[in-house]
């Protein structure tokens, strides 16, 4: 009797997985089947993570909905020019733009998105049984609006962090020679001046050997806002200067004077630095953005270096593209005394969390259709060899993916120091006039670089640019 | 009047295209540039401020500066592609072996896309990959690194625009010189007149059309440059080489100041007709006053 219970039992479970299970495996096709001979047409930046989305999971999607997607990877201007405009101009040719974590406020000002949260609750249908936005980790926060409705289904999330070489620092001869010169041992910078005694040692050492090494990287363009973003986002929180020294609660102010500490001491301090760094660094740094960046420490040019996290992966571990496999190593960036408390308070930051999302335009022709592959790419299923392609994770359970576990052993702890530190790193400030503050200022700030204005004039000059074209936008009185 | 009917038939094609891609656009553009608009601002519609944009363009020093580095582009650019491609033109008009394959291979550059030009130039210059500071600094000693130095970022946006577009100038005057009677250089000959008069007093008059046709396309273009240039240097170092197109690029689409970026176009669109209609006046008007009845 209890054999033939149990039997019966068993049969039931399976009689009811069968059931259910097809329905969830379904889902796409079923979902998809209304907007079969649909295609999507999505812009985004060229990253390896875009990439992944147009090589892998369009391809992906579209054998399980027949819904076609096609991506287009271009340059990070061109991508801002066509969604801006494909939106401002309600064109509709766009059914997923990029949204990187900047401009996110500048959209929601504009009402250019669809609220992703609301339209799944509207319409039950569409919600894929996989997908959940509690499953992504605190960086979707930085794509909701004040009641925690989410515009963009995040995609990619990386931190800028502190490469070093390892072999280069682990190497007896280097640590001696080190420790002759400045009588410390050679381990990663964690403040500033150690920082900038390793770059000064290093950038000695490749001269004095014949080889081509220097010390530090700098993404210093003297064309392109790439500088003023390594300025902004990355060197000026590590001396305590966040929001780019604006403050929002005064009136917008940038200057001292009015409140703002974009012409503050530290930023000045800190701008020194920096410039310092430059002077050592590679020859290619005045035309270097963070692409450039990337390449220079993976073809072993610098022995230490900031560099986007969605360049790590490739650096660390792709012997195709780069020297430096099995050399790298990851640290938080150097610091100035009390950036540290200020970030574990919420109060500041030390460096810069960038990424983005997916969003879906107002303007779009296929909004369900779009809605669809937007939770497919948000699925906590696809994450995993996502991530190992392409380092970046935007949902909590990727750390546990036993890929993603390998992974951070060849990147040195990159995925853990994400998961463990990556509270303690900020995205852009909430505002709506990210690029136009930028195109004020940058021209003073490369004036700056290239010694046509001291560095302390420049940013007195660019607090007030700052100001004046905040008033211009109507958001200073 | 059946005629005329049937001419504007014909023509209406070409009306209605000007009209939609050409008049109503430069109307919207009229319209907009008495506007504030910034669809970023905190009042994301267009206001009307009258002659404002023009008022501010006036005292913006970005716009100036632009202004000055475009027409030393433009006359530095345009000047040698012109002494050079008529000293090519020249040249193909000669017998020589392979005249035919040099021909061919210094055309070449006009079928590639600016932006292309552009991203070669990039790659040929970059400090550390590229192949001319790498041969600088070997035969010469000298450190090439264009996102220092302003002069030589300026003069490789003028080389690489030489590059590009004298084969455009020696196929127009190549065209041109072909087509000259033979005569008046025999009866210049016959009177005695050496190789500068012949050219002086002979060719130049007689290819000024073609010399003017290629100086007025290739000066609107270089004063509306932009792709190779963005490409090569972003407009940088500084403010070196943003020429008014991509200050204008830079204005309307990163700074999305809608309003003030469409009244710094008109200005650039006026400032392209005077300087054609000086051109025009200094050598042709002028000349055809001169010239005996």
């Amino acid at each position: 009797m209890k054999h033939e219970l149990r039997m019966g039992l068993a049969a039931m479970a399976v009689g009811l997985m069968t059931s259910v299970m097809p329905a969830s495996a379904d889902f796409w096709s079923d979902a998809g089947a209304k907007y079969k001979g649909v295609t999507l047409h999505g812009v985004t930046e060229s990253t390896p993570p875009s990439n992944y989305i147009k090589d892998v999971l369009a391809p992906a999607f579209e054998k399980a909905t027949g819904i076609k997607v096609e991506i287009e990877t271009t340059s990070w201007d061109q991508m801002y020019d066509k969604a801006i405009k494909d939106m401002e101009a309600k064109t509709g040719i766009y059914d997923m733009v990029y949204i990187e974590q900047d401009i996110i406020y500048a959209y929601l000002a504009r009402d250019f998105l669809v609220d992703i949260t609301k339209s799944l609750k509207d319409d039950p249908s569409l919600k894929a049984p996989e997908y959940d936005e509690t499953h992504f980790t605190t960086f979707a926060n930085y794509f909701k609006n004040a009641d925690g409705d989410l515009f963009g289904i995040p995609m990619e999330a990386f931190i800028k962090l502190y490469l070093y070489r390892t072999d280069l620092f682990n190497d007896p001869a280097i640590k001696e020679a080190f420790k002759k010169e400045t009588g410390k041992d050679l381990v990663p910078a964690k403040t500033h001046e150690e920082y900038t005694q390793i770059a000064e040692f290093f950038t000695k050492w490749g001269k004095d050997h014949n080889l081509e090494l220097w010390g530090t990287t700098a993404q210093a363009h003297t064309g392109h806002p790439a500088s003023w973003y390594e300025f902004f986002e990355s060197i000026a929180p590590t001396f305590g200067v966040y929001n780019w020294g604006i403050d929002a609660s005064k009136n917008y102010s940038a200057s001292v004077a009015n409140g703002g500490t974009m012409n503050s001491d530290k930023a000045k301090a800190a701008l020194k630095y920096w410039l310092h760094l430059r002077d050592i660094a590679p020859p290619e740094s005045p035309a270097s953005t963070w692409t450039e960046v990337g390449t220079t420490f993976a073809a072993g040019r610098a022995a230490q270096g900031l560099v986007y996290g969605e360049n790590a992966a490739w650096i660390a571990a792709d012997a195709e593209k780069s020297k430096v496999v099995g050399n790298v190593g990851v640290a938080l960036p150097p610091l100035a005394p009390g950036v540290m408390e200020d970030a574990e308070a919420g109060k500041g930051y030390i460096g810069y969390y960038d990424g983005g999302a997916f969003g879906l335009p107002v303007t779009s022709k296929n909004k369900e259709a779009a809605l669809l592959f937007l939770q497919y790419i948000g699925q906590d299923s696809v994450q995993g060899d996502w991530a190992v392609a392409a380092p970046r994770i935007t949902n909590t359970a990727t750390y546990d993916d036993p890929k993603v576990i390998e992974m951070d052993k060849k990147l040195n702890g990159y995925y853990t120091m994400l998961k463990n530190d990556g509270k303690l790193f900020a995205g852009a400030p909430p505002y709506p006039f990210h690029a136009q503050v930028r195109e004020a200022t940058a021209p003073i700030f490369y004036k700056i670089l290239l010694g046509e204005v001291s560095s302390d004039d420049g940013l007195d000059q660019m607090a007030a640019a700052a100001e004046a074209e905040l008033k211009n936008l109507g958001y200073r009185k | 009047m059946r005629s005329n009917r049937v001419g504007w038939l014909m023509l209406a094609p070409t009306i209605a295209i000007l009209g939609i891609f050409g008049i109503v656009p430069f109307l919207y553009v009229l319209y907009v540039a008495f506007h504030q608009w910034n669809p970023f601002g905190a009042n994301p519609h267009m206001i009307y401020n009258g002659a404002d944009n023009f008022r501010r363009l006036v005292f913006d020093n970005e716009f100036l500066t632009s202004i000055a580095f475009t027409l030393k582009f433009a006359f530095f650019a345009v000047v040698s592609e012109v002494i050079l491609g008529y000293l090519l033109a020249q040249l193909f008009m000669r017998e020589f072996p392979g005249r035919g394959l040099f021909r061919t291979i210094h055309t070449l550059p006009l079928i590639v896309a600016p932006i292309v030009v552009g991203s070669v130039w990039r790659l040929m210059t970059t400090p550390s990959i590229g192949i001319i500071p790498y041969l600088l600094k070997s035969w010469f000693g000298y450190d090439l690194n264009i996102g220092r130095d302003a002069t030589m970022a300026f003069a490789l946006t003028v080389i690489m625009d030489i590059w590009h577009w004298t084969p455009l100038v020696t196929l127009t005057l190549l065209a041109a010189l072909v087509s000259l009677p033979k005569e008046p250089f025999e009866q210049a000959q016959i009177d005695g007149a050496n190789r500068w008069q012949i050219f002086w007093h002979v060719t130049l008059p007689m290819i000024r059309p073609a010399i003017l046709a290629t100086v007025f396309i290739r000066l609107m273009d270089a004063l509306r440059t932009v792709d190779e240039v963005w490409m090569l240097t972003g407009g940088g170092p500084g403010a070196a080489t943003r020429y008014l197109g991509l200050h204008i690029w830079k204005i309307v689409f990163p700074k999305t100041d809608y309003g003030y970026g469409s009244a710094t176009s008109i200005i650039v669109l006026y400032l392209t007709l005077v300087m054609c209609w000086l051109l025009y006046v200094a050598l042709v008007a002028r000349r055809d006053q001169k010239r005996p009845s």
